[in-house]
């Protein structure tokens, strides 16, 4: 991954607008709503399974599928030991500090040291 | 908690354990949102605005593979839908605050200081909506500040960024773990696992990410239902065993 970016300071402005207002809204709104009425069944049922299908899919993508969008067949061993490493302590500690740190050590050593 | 505590002290020590944990995590956000372009004065300004981990991670990271603008907001608009459901599991313990709170409190709402709050109106009843508020501005100031330091280190150092955006995958893989309460949805992130890579090698664009998701979470949601009317003993219904038992007072809540 390195730095080439064809947008100027400009766009990233505008960007973060249009983000912070779809950021905004999906907080806003049901707040407002719900605060006055009953949230209906389908959705509250539904959105259980929208964030952990999104996640999914953002850890598949970088661990298994490169920037050309092919399946990587080598050199992310080292991604994928270090992202089922995550997962565990994830579970077992609940602790997102140390998911994201130990997760950062072990593709240090995998990728930095082994190169694998 | 003592007595005479400031009100300022009871919720710093509150928010103290996340105010801490998102240095780190800003820290390499901060590096990663420098390489892909932005100065210091838009770092600062999306942590504000945008104020949540994940989203900025993925903003730099599409920026840095040359994504256009929308494919970028929408699939910004998938991620924070997640949102909603925070909003709504919160919103019985704000009713009837006034239209201006309610905007200040969804504007600086995020995962983090949702979770912490929830727990507080959950076990302590004197918790206040003002005090929710406060936590919810101190766990933006750890955040704006680590993602500055950030911004600035990333400036002046030279760092191995494909091993910074781990911190995004380690993060994403932190909350699907959080947010898997039955078999079921062990089943689902399988399901999303396979359509993402298929759909994205066919579509060639991280659209692909945005059918995946709809497609999996519609399909745990209609074998949800089905399970629920037809087989309601089923293995697939059974609770993810949780080894800290922090989320059981959540779930008999529900």
């Amino acid at each position: 991954m390195q730095s080439v970016s064809s947008m100027t300071s400009m766009d990233h402005f505008w960007l973060i607008i249009f983000c912070a207002i779809v950021a905004f809204l999906p907080r806003f709104l049901p707040l407002l709503f719900f605060t006055k009425r009953q949230i209906p069944e389908w959705f509250n049922e539904w959105m259980r399974f929208v964030p952990v299908s999104l996640f999914t899919a953002l850890v598949v993508k970088s661990v298994f599928v490169d920037s050309k969008y092919n399946i990587m067949t080598s050199g992310n061993l080292g991604l994928i030991i270090s992202a089922i490493l995550v997962g565990f302590v994830a579970y077992r500690t609940r602790s997102m500090t140390l998911s994201v740190v130990i997760g950062l050590g072990a593709v240090m050593i995998f990728v930095l040291v082994l190169h694998i | 908690m003592k007595k005479n505590e400031p009100n300022w002290l009871v919720v710093l020590r509150t928010v103290m354990p996340l105010g801490l944990s998102y240095i780190p995590i800003g820290l390499a956000c901060g590096v990663l949102l420098h390489a892909a372009g932005f100065n210091h004065l838009l770092t600062a300004l999306i942590s504000v605005l945008v104020f949540s981990g994940g989203a900025q991670f993925l903003i730099a990271s599409m920026l840095t593979i040359n994504a256009p603008m929308t494919t970028i907001i929408l699939m910004m608009f998938f991620l924070e839908l997640r949102y909603a459901l925070l909003g709504s599991s919160l919103s019985r313990y704000l009713k009837g605050q006034p239209l201006p709170f309610i905007f200040a409190f969804a504007f600086s709402m995020n995962d983090e200081n949702y979770a912490v709050n929830y727990l507080k109106f959950a076990t302590d009843k004197h918790w206040k909506p003002t005090q929710a508020l406060l936590v919810e501005h101190y766990s933006l100031l750890f955040w704006t500040v680590s993602n500055i330091i950030g911004s600035l280190i990333g400036s002046a150092l030279t760092i191995n960024l494909s091993v910074v955006d781990f911190a995004l995958t380690a993060l994403f893989i932190y909350m699907a773990v959080m947010q898997t309460k039955s078999r079921l949805t062990i089943l689902v992130c399988a399901l999303s696992g396979v359509l993402t890579i298929f759909f994205l090698v066919l579509m060639k664009s991280t659209l692909g990410l945005v059918v995946a998701t709809l497609i999996a979470s519609l399909t745990g949601y209609f074998i949800e239902r089905h399970l629920l009317a037809h087989k309601p003993e089923s293995h697939l219904l059974y609770k993810v065993h949780d080894p800290t038992s922090q989320t059981a007072m959540e779930e008999s809540d529900k």
